[in-house]
């Protein structure tokens, strides 16, 4: 075992192993990366549904590195992520249908008497 | 009457069907988690659900409002239209009347982002099995999450007490703030909005709080430690994880589009 001698230590009774924590900081980095993005894409510009759509985009994108790296998902069984993400798509497609559908009804009765 | 003079033992029987060992009872560990954490996973998605619906209150509530057309140096606050965020959320604790667009949730942002790292942070020396760094982390959590809510506080009673100048009502007076039957920002429903969903994520987050704090009594107590693991550390991480990705959804909402 001497070709591991180098890579594996084994720990001693009491013994705490060193942290490892490079890949926290490094999804951190991200997050504040893609929150400065954001407000670049407020300030630079003109409220529009481009606009929004981008917004929208990197708040899944950031949505991706909090659910997958600090609560682990992406790490775990495949049926865990399924039975997390399939209701979680299903209610993202309920959300767009209700507000898609209220709006254009709440339009029709708005200019009903018209 | 030979045979069987003495009773089985109590503990004996329960251990008759001695297959059912293991994990959850039933001999395995459904996805390889344990009950807790599952039980901790499917919480959070039935509080996703709750959220969302918030989310789509707002969305409709919006769109059935008028919005403002003109260029965004001449918006007024008025009934008629829905408010532009950075119009609403521009002043900065100890800046005044400085015109600080969105800067303040900004900074709220990164405290509870940060508040995200320190916990897994936490997370990961319950792994190693380190008390000392466990605590450390803790409290660093449980301090960006105060801080977090104190800024709430902050905000919401900037909010409450409203800009200066005010907004002219339809009777002719001068009205400053926001109730949850008058604002002066935009239509009613914009300050109850803003009362609801960030109310009920700070009422989270307040939560979180609590029970950060209770882990770190007991993470001090050597309960963790004696139990083998730091499970429970993980579990509360999970929730605080989420409490944080809320947030991410509520200031893209709320605060940006």
């Amino acid at each position: 075992m001497a070709s591991h001698a180098t890579t594996e230590h084994t720990l001693a009774p009491g013994e705490i192993a060193k942290p490892n924590t490079g890949w926290i900081w490094k999804t951190f980095g991200v997050l504040v990366g893609i929150t400065a993005v954001e407000f670049v894409f407020v300030f630079l510009m003109h409220p529009s549904t481009l606009r929004n759509s981008i917004f929208i985009v990197l708040t899944i994108l950031k949505a991706f590195f909090i659910v997958g790296e600090f609560m682990h998902l992406k790490h775990e069984t495949k049926g865990l992520i399924w039975t997390i993400l399939v209701p979680v798509a299903l209610l993202v497609w309920l959300l767009v249908a209700l507000i898609t559908e209220g709006s254009f009804i709440g339009e029709v009765l708005q200019n009903m008497f018209k | 009457m030979a045979q069987s003079t003495t009773l089985p033992h109590p503990a004996a029987s329960a251990t008759q069907d001695a297959p059912r060992t293991g994990n959850w009872d039933g001999g395995n560990e459904p996805f390889k988690a344990s009950y807790g954490k599952l039980m901790m996973w499917f919480f959070l998605l039935s509080d996703a659900f709750t959220f969302a619906a918030f989310l789509t209150t707002y969305g409709m509530i919006r769109h059935k409002h008028e919005v403002f057309t003109g260029e965004a140096k001449d918006f007024v606050f008025s009934s008629r239209w829905w408010p532009i965020p950075d119009h609403v959320f521009n002043a900065f604790p100890g800046m005044g009347e400085a015109n600080v667009p969105l800067g303040f949730v900004a900074l709220m942002t990164m405290i509870l982002i940060l508040s995200s790292v320190t916990m897994v942070l936490a997370v990961e020396a319950g792994h190693r099995m380190d008390k000392a760094d466990v605590q450390k982390w803790l409290l660093w959590t449980i301090l960006f999450g105060a801080t977090f809510l104190g800024s709430q506080a902050w905000e919401w009673s900037h909010f409450i007490h409203g800009h200066t100048e005010g907004t002219v009502m339809a009777d002719g007076t001068v009205f400053h703030g926001a109730n949850l039957a008058m604002n002066q920002y935009g239509p009613v429903l914009f300050a109850d909005l803003f009362f609801f969903i960030t109310g009920f994520h700070g009422t989270h987050v307040f939560s979180g709080v609590c029970l950060l704090i209770w882990c770190f009594i007991a993470t001090t107590n050597g309960t963790f430690e004696k139990r083998g693991h730091y499970e429970m550390i993980e579990k509360i991480g999970l929730y605080w994880h989420f409490v944080d990705l809320v947030w991410v959804f509520v200031f893209t909402f709320f605060y940006l589009v």
